[in-house]
Formats: C-alpha cells, sequence, structure tokens
C-alpha cells in the first residue's frame, strides 16, 4: 500500500510540474513577447530584402540578429525615487528602451504600437517608471491586473484626460505645459465654480468641507459606496470615479445623509444629519467639464516627491484695470461664487435653508428641503453698508444662525466662513469695491 | 345604562386629552423657531416695548398707519416687533432718495452730536437706513414679504424714526441710553459683543 502511495504521488509531484511547465509558458506577456519578435523579425527580413546600400544592409543585419536573439524574460521598469517597479514593457515592447531605443514604430496593434510621445523622450523610464505618471498596477503580470481596475486597486490606469492630473504633481507651471490643456481647463473651472469658498486646498480656502489637497490619495475604504451601485461594479470603485459622480450625479444622491434622524432617534436630543452640501454642478458642467476637473483633482496628492522631481512655476505679476477687476479676481481667488454663483447673481442650494417657493406644509419633503438656498447676492449687497458688509465678511454666518425650512430638519450644510483671517488688507478693500458694484439697482425711490 | 354612561364620559373626556396631546407634539414653525433664536442672540432693542401707543399712531399719515400694521404681522413672523421699534436707526425725510441723503448730510453739520462716536449706538442716522434694512430683509431667502409690503413697512419705519426719535431728542436719548444699561446688567457679554466694538 505505501509502495503505491509512493508512486501515486511521485506521479502527482511529476504531473504538477508538467503542468507548471505548461501554464508559464502560456503567459499572457510570453505571447506578447513572441508575437513582437515574430513581427520585428518579418519587418527586418523585409527591411534586408529590398535593401541595396550595403551600410544599410550591414545595419539590419546586426538589427536582425538582435532580434532573433531577444530573450523572453519579464522586463520592468524600474525608478528608485519613485518607489516604482513597473513590468509594462514585458507586453509594451514598443516603448521599452531596451528593446526599441527610439521608443516608436510603425505598427499599429495593441500592445506593440509605439507612436510619438514627447513626453516620453522627457520623462525616460528608468527615472519615472511607468506608472508614476500612468497609474496601474506595476507588478502585475496580466493586462487586467496591470491596468488596474479590478478589486482592491485604487489606482487604475489612466486615460486621457485623467492622466494630465499626475502632470499637476509635479509642475507647478502645469498651466503652460503643452498636453496638460484639460488639467489648465479643470483648474479653471474649479476656480469659476468657487470650490476655494468651501473646501480648502492645503489649508488656503474655506472651512466647510473637507481639505482637497490630498483628494487623489484619499483610501477607497473611507468612501461610503453604498449610493453608487447602479453607476459602478464594485472594481470600479476608486477616487477618480468618486470625484467623477459628486460632477456628474447629485452630490446629495451620493450622500444622502440622515436628515430625518432615523440614527439617533434612541437618543434625548436628536438632530438628522444633512445630505452633501455640495451644490448640483452636474446640472452646469458638461462631461468634458466634469472630466477636466477630475483631472486637474486627481494632481492633489500630499504623497512626498523628492525635489528633484519638482518643476516649480515662475510667478507671473497680474495687473488689474482697476479696483472692481482686482475685487472680481479676489471673488474667484476666495470662491464666493461656490455658494453665491457667478458673479454672485445664483444662490446655490442650501439644504432646509428657507428657500423661495417652498412649500411651508409639507416640511418633512425631501424635495421641499432642497428648494433651500444661499443668498443671491446681486440682490442682498446693496442693503449692505461697506462697513456692514466688511463686517459681515470678517465674522461670517454660523451654520446655526440660519433660519431652517423645517424647524425640525438638519442644519442647512452651508454656511458663511469667518473670513478674518484670510481676507485682509487690500484684498478685502477691492473686494468690497466689487460687491458693492454688483448690486441690483432695482431704480425705485424707496 | 350604567355602563352606557361610563362610556360617554371616557370619551368625553379623552377627547380633550387627545386633542392636549397633539398640541404639545405639534412642532414649530420656522418663524417661531426664528424668533426663539433671536431672543438667544438678544439685542437692546429686544427689552423696549412691542407695540406703540395709540395716540401716538393716530399723529401719523394714513400710509405709516398702514405699514405699522403690516410690520406687526409681517416683521413678527421672525423677530419681536420691539427690535425695530427700539432701534438706534433713524432715517432722514425727503421724497426722493437723494433728498434723503442730502437731509442726513445736512444734519450731520447742524447736529453732529448725534453722529458721535459715544451715541452710535443710540443714534444712527443715514438717508436711507431703514430702506436698506427693509430691504436685506425682503431679499432673503425664503422671505414672503412682497414689494409693496415691504415698502409699507419702510414708510412706517422711516416717518416713525424721525417722529419719535429725532423729533424728541432727549426722550428718545434716555430710553435708547436707558436699554443699553439695562442690557449690559443682563446680557453683560452679549453686550460686549455688541456694543463694544470699534
Amino acid at each position: 500500500m505505501h509502495r503505491k502511495l509512493f508512486y501515486f504521488f511521485n506521479f502527482a509531484c511529476l504531473a504538477l510540474f508538467v503542468a507548471a511547465g505548461i501554464v508559464d509558458n502560456d503567459r499572457e506577456w510570453k505571447g506578447y513577447q513572441k508575437e513582437y519578435k515574430r513581427m520585428e523579425i518579418a519587418r527586418i527580413e523585409k527591411a534586408l530584402s529590398t535593401e541595396t546600400d550595403e551600410a544599410k544592409k550591414a545595419s539590419l543585419d546586426i538589427a536582425l540578429k538582435a532580434a532573433r536573439s531577444m530573450p523572453i524574460r519579464l522586463r520592468q521598469a524600474m525608478s528608485k525615487d519613485l518607489i516604482r517597479y513597473d513590468r509594462c514593457t514585458s507586453c509594451h515592447l514598443g516603448i521599452d528602451p531596451a528593446v526599441n531605443a527610439l521608443q516608436v514604430n510603425d505598427y499599429t496593434e495593441h500592445p506593440f504600437k509605439a507612436s510619438v510621445v514627447p513626453e516620453h523622450m522627457s520623462h525616460p523610464p528608468v527615472k519615472f517608471a511607468c506608472t508614476s505618471c500612468h497609474g496601474g498596477q506595476g507588478l502585475a503580470t496580466t493586462a487586467e491586473d496591470a491596468h488596474g481596475e479590478i478589486k482592491h486597486w485604487e489606482e487604475p490606469l489612466l486615460a486621457q484626460p485623467y492622466l494630465q492630473g499626475t502632470c499637476v504633481r509635479c509642475h507647478d507651471n502645469f498651466e503652460d505645459l503643452e498636453g496638460a490643456q484639460e488639467a489648465k481647463r479643470g483648474k479653471d473651472l474649479v476656480a469659476k465654480l468657487g470650490c476655494v469658498g468651501c473646501h480648502s486646498f492645503k489649508g488656503k480656502g474655506g472651512e466647510v468641507s473637507v481639505d482637497l489637497g490630498d483628494i487623489a490619495d484619499k483610501p477607497v475604504s473611507r468612501i461610503d459606496w453604498s449610493q453608487t451601485t447602479a453607476d459602478l461594479d464594485r472594481h470600479q470603485w476608486n477616487v477618480k470615479n468618486w470625484i467623477e459622480l459628486h460632477l456628474t450625479r447629485d452630490p446629495m444622491s451620493l450622500v444622502p445623509g440622515d436628515p430625518f434622524g432615523h440614527s439617533c432617534e434612541h437618543l434625548e436630543k436628536c438632530e438628522g444629519v444633512a445630505p452633501s452640501g455640495m451644490p448640483p454642478f452636474f446640472e452646469e458642467l458638461s462631461l468634458e467639464e466634469a472630466q477636466a476637473i477630475t483631472a486637474y483633482m486627481l494632481g492633489m496628492t500630499d504623497r512626498a516627491l523628492p525635489m528633484q522631481y519638482k518643476v516649480p512655476a515662475v510667478k507671473k505679476p497680474v495687473r488689474y484695470a482697476d479696483n472692481i477687476e482686482h475685487g472680481k479676481a479676489m471673488y474667484t481667488k476666495f470662491g464666493c461664487a461656490g455658494c453665491h454663483g457667478e458673479g454672485g447673481a445664483d444662490g446655490r442650494r442650501n439644504f432646509n435653508a428657507l428657500g423661495d417657493g417652498q412649500d411651508k406644509t409639507n416640511l418633512h419633503s425631501i424635495e421641499e428641503m432642497a428648494k433651500g438656498r444661499e443668498p443671491t447676492l446681486t440682490k442682498v449687497v446693496g442693503t449692505y453698508s461697506r462697513d456692514e458688509l466688511r463686517k459681515k465678511l470678517v465674522d461670517g454666518v454660523s451654520p446655526t444662525s440660519i433660519v431652517k425650512f423645517n424647524p425640525e430638519g438638519p442644519t442647512p450644510p452651508l454656511f458663511m466662513p469667518a473670513w478674518k483671517t484670510k481676507i485682509k488688507g487690500k484684498e478685502m478693500e477691492v473686494l468690497l469695491d466689487y460687491l458693492l458694484s454688483i448690486a441690483e439697482d432695482s431704480g425705485e425711490e424707496w | 345604562m350604567n355602563r352606557l354612561l361610563l362610556l360617554s364620559l371616557a370619551l368625553i373626556m379623552a377627547g380633550p386629552l387627545a386633542a392636549a396631546d397633539k398640541k404639545a407634539k405639534k412642532p414649530k414653525t420656522a418663524a417661531q423657531l426664528e424668533k426663539e433664536k433671536a431672543m438667544k442672540e438678544p439685542f437692546a432693542n429686544d427689552y423696549g416695548p412691542e407695540t406703540l401707543d395709540a395716540k401716538y399712531l393716530k399723529s401719523l399719515s394714513a400710509n405709516a398707519q398702514k405699514g405699522y400694521k403690516m410690520m406687526r404681522a409681517r416683521c413678527a413672523e421672525c423677530h419681536t416687533t420691539s427690535r425695530p421699534l427700539n432701534s438706534q436707526f433713524v432715517e432722514t425725510g425727503g421724497k426722493k432718495k437723494a433728498d434723503r441723503m442730502k437731509a442726513a448730510d445736512a444734519l450731520k453739520k447742524s447736529k453732529p452730536h448725534l453722529f458721535s462716536k459715544e451715541n452710535k449706538f443710540v443714534w444712527q442716522i443715514e438717508g436711507a437706513i431703514w430702506q436698506r434694512y427693509v430691504k436685506r430683509m425682503k431679499n432673503k431667502p425664503g422671505c414672503e414679504i412682497t414689494g409693496p409690503e415691504a415698502k409699507s413697512i419702510w414708510q412706517f419705519l422711516s416717518e416713525d424714526s424721525r417722529k419719535r426719535k429725532l423729533h424728541q431728542e432727549k426722550k428718545w436719548t434716555a430710553h435708547r441710553g436707558k436699554l443699553i444699561a439695562d442690557f449690559k446688567k443682563k446680557h453683560p457679554h452679549r453686550y460686549k459683543e455688541l456694543y463694544e466694538v470699534d
């Protein structure tokens, strides 16, 4: 019996070895390498057959020998500074400088094609590897895993325009870069929408919501994905999609809060939690604009970067025609539009605040609560004296001072931060000039 | 028969009890809540009278009398009526806004003590101060005061501020001064916050 068992396990081990060999020989990347090798040999042989120049023939002979002797092995681009070890060139042989020095070829098939990408020349794989810009899972050896849209991998491969977000991480001057136009567009839109009024970026900005200065680093595990099942599969849970959903869907539906306080009913004192206070920007943004903002936001990281990788920007002096124009720039700089709209002309949604046209007999309706509004500045600034307006900006308006639509409902999520430490001196005065200039003139004598 | 009597008695007693319970649970309106909040962050004005003397009211123009009623109904939805009635705001008179502004400038020259720093919480005189404030309230999101209603309220506040304050300078100074002094005793912290700022 023991002898029989001994033979059985010996044969089983042998079978396992053979199976391992077969499976290993059938790796996805090996298939690509064999195919690339075959294509290269065929291309050079064809060139040789038509070439008449002896010198060029000799050079083609060398290339042919090199192609024939190309080993089939895992290839790796390493950047010790950025701690990246990327095996992407195991399949993408056209951009491996060890196989194709120019990193350009005429192939059209994926993954062999290598088109002219100036950024590849200025970002050699030996210094940057691949995933530091492109994202994805560098150590993986299958396309699906490497491209990274899989469960538990938080940095998928970035296609355009999202790829431009990684330019933002190193290049402070990204706005001047060829190829980073969408990231620049995203930055301009962030300024125009007034995101900084509520969100700080590394400490600069409002205190109403979270600091977005490191949003690209946000762990997926800290996000509640329960409201995204209609939009995303589990393998699509990543920060890129989370940011973009805030711009293509109503944030209130993504983060619904607990407006009726169901989770605290057992407590003596219980106040509901308002849904996300972020305005419904999806109503005014195109998909391309939402993508541009997402691309820019993906550049918001707090990860340490070696100094030599950082490209500083030269500060350009800005000149304003007058105080009003200067003040308008301050309105943008401090993100006033985030709550009051562009040019102060459109007070944005503030859940459960008072708003126009609310049905006061329907206090428990989410729709009615969502009609709450921030003040429209063009209508109200004219009712303030300069000193009163300055005081308002300096002191802000606390969340509890905002009148609720449903008195038993949650405190409205948006409020005016006290800007006393952030807007001062000349910036404050020109902002006041601008605000007073946008006041609507009713033309009434009273 | 006894059972029927007992049942009727029980029903009669249960009715008011149920109604009382319902009344107790009735949620506060936004206006009530705002009023409560206003009293959590009071001003000295809030401790003055909430109404005006009927005889005095008769001395006002018909428009102002109408405005007074409007103010009592509309402004009181969010704060006490004593807040505007005991305010330091005074609006100078004139048919047009420009005239009112000129009148304020003229007053500044003829009665500079009313514009002094020491008196700034007793007298705040401008050509369009009530106009600004009434419009500010009207333009708050969700405020249901209409344009004509706001105008009527303004007409009252503007006229009243001249007749009751400016034309009875000593009486008003004493009244407002007492309100502030009492407020200082009642709410020293709030007093500091409101009236000890530069």
